[in-house]
């Protein structure tokens, strides 16, 4: 009866795995739930076999699943303008997509996710945009606070916030704080975030605390650097995965410092149309690689 | 009183079976010598087992669904990962036979490539790979033939470099740039730059350093204000003092198992893209040149 069952899911798999590489958006969201789900007790199991070998085999082992994945949400205004939308609706799709799919990342045991959702650079876009992508995120903090709560989500916000509206300061803040001491799962926004900025602050940081006589300027060393980063707030700042959406393949701007060993994947789809089969991908992709970290193996 | 059958899971390879008069209801350890009777060890797959009451035969029933159903999803995951590898496998096919067309210039749109949007090509080679030069080698006299005229080669831990002289001895009308100067650099010539992981954060901090003691000079002693040194020209500025290169590459060509850029000097990454091209040992002249060509097709937004 065991072989009999076998063979139906093997053949049930035949038909419906091809659907999620053929379909955006795959007629058998259960399926997929289910799966992801498995993924969780999959890896579950790697890591309790990591645990009862303590070798380098096990460690490598504890690899299989990323525990930082950093994702650029690109193409949202291309998504728009290919089914005729406004660029407002565009990003509204892809906040949807976003919430979607940060809890189940959570579920499959990602310990940390960072969104780039704003740069530096982004300001130079139309102000109708700007004001809008602004009090979008507003409208998001305040009606996800109580999920993110419930659910024991750490948020943090990275980014310059010079320039952000006060109202949209205020809630950060207080979503920050009311969410600071939950540990397993963080969530990373990206507002107004530059790498290069990030490095320039750290130093200005290091600059400080040396004026202050906190630190000696023979005392720097790339461990201080980090440390001043603001992916610093994160138990791993260093993302293993970096996912941008919409086949562009750079990395503009962001965690230039952190992803010196991160993996790289340029998937040709854009934020809003990024689904489960997608994400399925993008982690047996992941799963398959093999990271040294510059060292020899 | 019940005789219940129990199933134990040891070392994650077999489960012993047998019965057990003396257990509470509800114990969720069970030792070999509170069974009685035959004790049978049976190989099974390393799932989540549990002990189950046979007088229940529902329990027992939606025990083994469970068990098969957790099996089933198992086998569902593997088989992902198998058509995944399918997937690339057949494409890597496809990619390989593409390359060749495109080598022997039967595809028209790779014969003229605008190489002029091409200013800065960086190459990555994994540590593996920058252990055979010959290759590196090649890959550079292919750049060259297509008319690339700067190139940074970076590997993390400095190979390239120790190998510097031979590899600008082998490859024709090659010139060091930091001999030439990013300007002075002839038609004809194409100029090298050998980089690696001391060039990256090492020499951020030494940049930092710099820009560090400037601040400390410049405070104010009245208002304890020092100038505002920590910007992207400053600290330009100071990387070349340190005699680093802050020229950003258009494109970074990464040769190696792992899709990541390895350590390549963030400062200089901003902007550029990134595509991996495999492993070198196996390079095609022809995914080159598509690489490079797709890049010229390339319209960056710069976040605007």
């Amino acid at each position: 009866m065991l072989s009999l069952l076998s063979i139906f899911f093997t053949c049930l798999a035949l038909i419906l795995i091809p659907c999620l590489f053929i379909f955006r958006r795959p007629s058998v969201p259960l399926f997929l739930k289910k799966a992801i789900i498995f993924i969780k007790t999959a890896t579950s199991q790697y890591n309790d076999e990591e645990e009862r070998y303590g070798t380098i085999e096990g460690k490598e082992k504890r690899g299989r699943m990323p525990k930082h994945v950093a994702i650029i949400l690109d193409g949202n205004r291309r998504w728009a303008n290919k089914r005729g939308l406004r660029v407002s609706e565009g990003h509204e799709a892809g906040a949807r997509r976003l919430l979607e799919h940060v809890m189940d990342c959570f579920a499959i045991g990602i310990n940390t996710i960072s969104l780039f959702a704003f740069s530096t650079e982004n300001w130079g876009r139309p102000d109708g945009e700007v004001n809008f992508l602004m009090a979008m995120f507003e409208k998001n903090f305040k009606s996800e606070m109580a999920y993110y709560d419930r659910y024991k989500v750490k948020i943090s916000v990275i980014g310059r916030r010079t320039n952000m509206p006060e109202s949209l300061l205020g809630l950060i803040q207080e979503v920050e704080e009311a969410t600071k001491s939950y540990k397993e799962k963080h969530l990373i926004m990206a507002i107004d975030y530059s790498g290069r900025f990030d490095i320039l602050q750290a130093c200005k940081r290091l600059a400080e605390k040396t004026k202050n006589g906190l630190i000696q300027v023979e005392d720097l060393d790339e461990r201080m650097i980090d440390k001043e980063l603001m992916t610093s707030c994160s138990e791993y700042p260093n993302p293993d995965l970096l996912i941008r959406t919409s086949g562009e393949q750079r990395i503009s701007n962001f965690f230039l410092w952190q992803s010196a060993y991160t993996e790289l994947y340029f998937p040709n789809v854009l934020w809003p149309d990024f689904g489960e089969a997608e994400y399925l991908k993008a982690l047996t992709w992941y799963q398959q690689r093999q990271r040294r970290f510059g060292l020899r193996v | 009183m019940k005789t219940r059958l129990v199933w134990l899971r040891n070392s994650g390879q077999t489960v012993a079976v047998g019965a057990a008069n003396s257990l509470p209801p509800s114990s969720a350890v069970v030792r070999l010598d509170q069974m009685s009777g035959p004790v049978y060890t049976v190989p099974v797959p390393d799932m989540i087992l549990d002990y189950m009451d046979f007088n229940d035969p529902m329990l027992a029933l939606s025990s083994w669904i469970g068990q098969i159903g957790d099996f089933g999803l198992d086998l569902v995951w593997r088989f992902i990962h198998i058509v995944v590898t399918l997937w690339h496998i057949v494409s890597g096919i496809f990619e390989s036979v593409e390359s060749y067309a495109i080598s022997l210039g039967l595809i028209q749109k790779y014969s003229s490539i605008d190489i002029e949007k091409l200013k800065c090509l960086a190459v990555v080679v994994d540590i593996e790979a920058a252990r055979d030069v010959s290759k590196v080698i090649e890959l550079l006299q292919w750049l060259t033939t297509i008319g690339v005229k700067q190139v940074g080669l970076f590997d993390s831990q400095g190979l390239l470099k120790k190998s510097k002289d031979m590899i600008l001895e082998m490859v024709p009308r090659s010139v060091l740039l930091q001999e030439t100067g990013e300007k002075h650099i002839s038609p004809d010539r194409i100029a090298l730059e050998f980089i690696s992981s001391s060039d990256n954060k090492e020499a951020v901090v030494k940049a930092a350093n710099i820009l560090l003691e400037k601040y400390l000079k410049s405070i104010h002693p009245e208002n304890g204000v020092g100038e505002n040194v920590f910007t992207e020209s400053h600290l330009n500025e100071a990387l070349r003092v340190v005699g680093e290169s802050v020229h950003v590459p258009d494109l970074l060509l990464v040769y190696g198992p792992v899709r990541s850029h390895l350590g390549f000097p963030a400062w200089r990454l901003r902007y550029t893209e990134i595509v991996h091209m495999g492993s070198l040992k196996y390079m095609r002249y022809g995914s080159l040149l598509k690489a490079i060509h797709k890049f010229t097709g390339v319209r960056q937004n710069y976040g605007v």
